[in-house]
Order: C-alpha cells, then structure tokens, then sequence
C-alpha cells in the first residue's frame, strides 16, 4: 500500500486531459515544423498518385488500342457490375484509377511516415530518450498519427483536384462528401494498421526495405489497379479482410455507379465500423506487446 | 574496399535481401495482371498475342525501370542516411576517394538488383507463356551502357539531396514516375503518341532515357525502334553512358562543395 501510494504519489503527479493532449499537440506541432522546412514536399506527394494512375491509363489504351476498349476490357474481365445497367465509359475508368491510386497514396503515407518515424528516432538516438520523457507513448504515437493524417488528407485534396483536371473527370458528379466521410471512416483503421507497422520496423529495424515491399504488397492487396475479385478465391478473401481494401472499393462504389464487392452499402458501412474500432486496439496492443519485447532484449535504441 | 562495407551492412539487414526480391515480383506480377486485364477476354483471337507483345514491352522497360529506381534512391538515400546519422562530416574529412565513395554505395545493390531481374523476367515468361528473347549480348551492352548513364544521374540526385535533403526523397520519387510515364517504361512509345505525339515528339524524344528504354526492349524483343533509326539510338545511348557520369560527378562535387563552404553539409 505504502509503496503504492509512493509510486503514485498523492495523484498530483498524473497528467490531466489537458496535459495529454498537450503532449498530442507538441508532436503535432513538432512534426508540421519540421516538414515545413522542406519546401515542395506536400506538392510533391501530391503529383505521385496522378502519375501512379496514369500508368494503367497508358498501359490499356495501348494494350486495347483505345480508351475506351481499355474501359470496356477492363470492367468486363474484372467483372465489374454497374447499378445503373449503363456501360461504363472511359471517364469512369480514369476516375476509377485516379480514387485508388489517391486512396493507395493516404494509406502508404500513413505508414511510410510513422515507420520513418520510429526509424529516424532510432537512428538519431532519441528514440530511448523519447521514453524516458513522462509522457505516455500512446499520446506521442496519437501526435505522430495525427500529423501523418493532416498530411495525407492534404496529399488526397490536391491529387484529387490536380488529378480530376488533368483527366478531364469531374468526382463532383457523385456524392463525394460522402465518398470523403467513408476515407474518414477509414482512418481508425489505417492508425490501427500504422501501429502494426511501426512495431515491425522497431522489431526488425530495416525500414527502408520493408516500407518499399509493403507499398507493392499494399498496391496489390488493396486493389488500386483492379478489384481484387480477379485474385484466386484465397487471395481474394485475405485482402478483402484488409481494411485499405474496404476504403477503396466504399470510395470507388461511392463514386462511381458500380456495386461494391463486399455487399450493399449497409454492409460496407458495418465493416468500416467495425474496422475503425477493432483494428486500432489491435493494432495498439501489438505495438505495446514489440515495445515491451525489444525493451527487454536490447532496448529501442539500437540500429 | 567502401563496396565490402555496403556489402557487409546488407548482410546485417538480411531481411532487405528478401524484400527486395520479393518487391520486384509484386511490381511485376502487378503490371502483369493488370495487361491481361486489358487485352481482352481470355481465350479470344489476339488475346494471348496481345498478351505475349505487351507484357514484354512491360518486362523489358521494367528492368530498365528497376535500374533507374535503385540507382537514384540507394546513392541520394544513402547520402541522407550518412546526414541523419551525424556521419557525413566525418567521412568527408576521411582521405577516402569521393568518386569510389559514391560508386560504391550503389555496387551491391546493382548487382543484386541485374540478378533478382533474370528471376523476374522468368516470372513474367511463365504467366504470359513465354518472353521474346533476342540479340542477348546487344540487349546486355544496351543495358550496361544505360546502368552507366543512370550512374550520372544518380550522383546529381546525391548532390540534389544534400541541397534539398527531404524533399529530394519526393523528388526521387516524383522523378521516377515522370520517366516511367515519358520514357514509356511500362507500355510502347504508341501509347503516349495515340495520347498526343507532342509528349513523343517534345518530352520523350528529349530525354536520353527514353532511347535507352527503346534500345534494350527493341533489341531484345526483335523490333523495330520506335523513336529513332538503330544506329541514331545506339550513338545517343553510347554518348549518355559515357558522358552521364562525368557531368554527374561534376555536378555532385559543385554541389558538395558549396554545401562545405556553407557549412551546411551536416545539417538536416
């Protein structure tokens, strides 16, 4: 009891709310400085996603010797259905393309800068002082993922604006508020899924490698060049497990007359739920769970 | 000797030896799927031959593509690495030579990289059933002389991220898929001319990477070039491979040493 009471004091050494989400906003603030000082890099992010989409564009105007083959060999190999019973055009595909490699470019953004994160902690050798600090790492990783969300969303605006421009698409034919509110939905499970992330690269340390194979590996489980029906039943069932899977066929189903692979609206509406709470305990748990592990074995410094 | 120590610190990592392969798999086997996704309803006339036509163009452009990509990133990351870690200063004050410095960031992972294609290229041969394979010892110059070009360009990126720092990561990355888009790396140069000749004529036809792309796949596919005659293509190739790393070089060491003067070659 007594060493109980020492331990935690007389309850005037917990930090408040206020407190907490003070330290949120140091990192966040912190964060946003620094990439402040790199000019261009959000414009830059931005165009990557409009080139990624031109790249299938390209690709099956020339395989199917015209835009809208490309379209018509696309959709029916994918055996993609409308709701409207109207063939799709050559301005859905490109606007197909374009949400998913928006979408493609929000997820691995979320991950590729909290892995960098922990990495350049790691290197720079304050990653063991950041846990000596009296903050809960909960609300430091909570600033980091509020940043990298700010700075995605902002990456998906302007790649959406740039790239609709560029296409000739217009997103606004459709409901895009809500195609906007389902990404949000999302976004607990990317957190989710960033924790996971950021446990593996504390744990195994090559960043660099494994940001680049999981961006392929994301690319193709989440259906950014094609739905992911056109995978072996097994295949198929696991990425469609995959919650950046969900978010993109919700945003293209939203916005586009075609059905969505998981079902009618309702049933992807219940999945982005239950994703958007399940995935980030789960995901926080892990974290914790590697935190402890690599603490014990050689402490989180060490690169 | 500085080609054993990047060596050496790959053998720490060894689970980037497996990422890496794995990674050029995926990229492949995603631009494979999405061709035959393209080309029709399997089983059609033409399909296959649109198939077999295509995803070697793809293939091809793609090793070409995977030079480029590990050349510009592993000798700018690297050099940013040395920045984060505190170490670039003191390398620098080393009496080690600058060029062999640079080169040797990127040896090991060429390598590897010209190795982990063949296996990709395989991959690509079975799902298509079976890759055009001509001129091997052609299509292998045409391939060292373009792995020597992208040399030049790499030791300008280096230079670039000591400038830029961060930024030059997007820039790598925005660099990359401007060249795979106008030097038509995952599709033939007909593609951007049914779009507009302009980008052929304007954007592609300016840049040396281009040629090298038409070069290797030509070469190896048994076709005609698409953007020059044979001995106009091989001469633009031959004057990149061998001028690219000298200007490269210069533009690195300018670069460097005004970041010395500055004082600015630590900071990051």
């Amino acid at each position: 009891m007594a060493a109980e009471t020492i331990s935690r004091g007389f309850g005037l050494g917990r930090p408040s709310g206020r407190a907490s989400f003070g330290v949120i906003w140091s990192v966040f603030k912190a964060r946003v400085k620094i990439i402040t000082r790199y000019k261009g890099a959000i414009l830059l992010e931005s165009l990557i996603p409009i080139i990624f989409a031109g790249l299938p564009i390209l690709l099956g105007t020339a395989v199917a010797g015209g835009e809208q083959n490309a379209a018509t060999n696309f959709f029916t190999y994918t055996h993609t259905q409308t709701t409207t019973g109207q063939p799709l055009t050559a301005a859905d595909f490109r606007l197909y393309m374009l949400m998913g490699s928006n979408t493609f470019m929000v997820v691995s953004l979320m991950l590729w800068l909290i892995g960098y994160w922990v990495r350049r902690e790691q290197e720079t050798g304050t990653l063991e002082a950041l846990y000596l600090a009296p903050a809960k790492r909960f609300y430091v990783l909570a600033g980091v993922t509020s940043y990298t969300l700010v700075r995605s969303l902002m990456a998906f605006l302007v790649a959406t604006v740039l790239g609709s421009l560029l296409f000739n698409v217009n997103p606004l034919n459709g409901p895009f508020g809500a195609a906007l509110l389902y990404l949000l939905l999302g976004i607990p499970a990317l957190w989710g899924i960033s924790f996971f992330f950021g446990a593996i690269v504390m744990r195994i340390k090559e960043a660099n490698s494994v940001i680049q194979l999981l961006q392929w590996v994301l690319a193709s489980a989440m259906g950014v060049y094609f739905p992911v029906t056109v995978f072996p039943a097994l295949l198929q069932w696991t990425a469609m497990v995959f919650p950046p899977t969900l978010m993109t066929d919700a945003i293209r189903s939203t916005l586009l007359p075609i059905h969505s692979i998981y079902g009618e609206w309702y049933v992807v509406l219940g999945l982005m739920l239950t994703a958007a709470w399940l995935v980030p305990f789960l995901g926080y748990r892990f974290f914790g769970l590697i935190e402890r592990r690599v603490r014990r074995d050689q402490g989180v410094g060490q690169f | 000797m500085m080609a054993r120590k990047t060596v050496l610190e790959y053998t720490r990592y060894p689970i980037a030896f497996g990422a890496l392969f794995a990674q050029i798999f995926l990229i492949i086997l995603l631009f494979v799927l999405t061709t035959v996704a393209f080309a029709g309803q399997p089983g059609a006339p033409g399909t296959q031959e649109n198939i077999s036509k295509f995803g070697g163009a793809m293939a091809y452009g793609f090793v070409v593509n995977i030079i480029l990509s590990f050349t510009l990133w592993e000798i700018g990351f690297s050099v940013r690495e040395e920045q984060v870690r505190g170490t670039i200063e003191s390398l620098y004050l080393s009496p080690a030579n600058k060029f062999s410095n640079l080169v040797s960031r990127i040896f090991a992972v060429l390598s590897m990289t010209l190795l982990m294609c063949l296996g990709g290229l395989a991959v690509v041969s079975a799902v298509i059933g079976g890759l055009p394979v001509n001129n091997v010892g052609q299509g292998l110059l045409a391939l060292l002389l373009t792995t020597s070009g992208f040399l030049g360009i790499g030791f300008i990126f280096a230079g670039v991220t000591i400038k830029l720092k961060e930024t030059a990561q997007l820039l790598v990355n925005g660099l990359q898929f401007t060249f795979s888009i106008f030097c038509a790396m995952f599709f033939p140069f007909s593609a951007l001319r049914n779009l507009s000749p302009a980008i052929v004529d304007y954007v592609s036809k300016v840049l040396p990477v281009s040629y090298c792309v038409d070069l290797f796949r030509s070469t190896l596919l048994g076709t005609s070039p698409e953007l020059a005659p044979w001995d106009v293509e091989w001469l633009i190739v031959l004057a990149f491979g061998l001028v690219s790393p000298l200007v490269g070089y210069l533009v690195y060491e300018r670069i460097e040493r005004k970041a010395r003067m500055e004082g600015s070659l630590g900071e990051y």
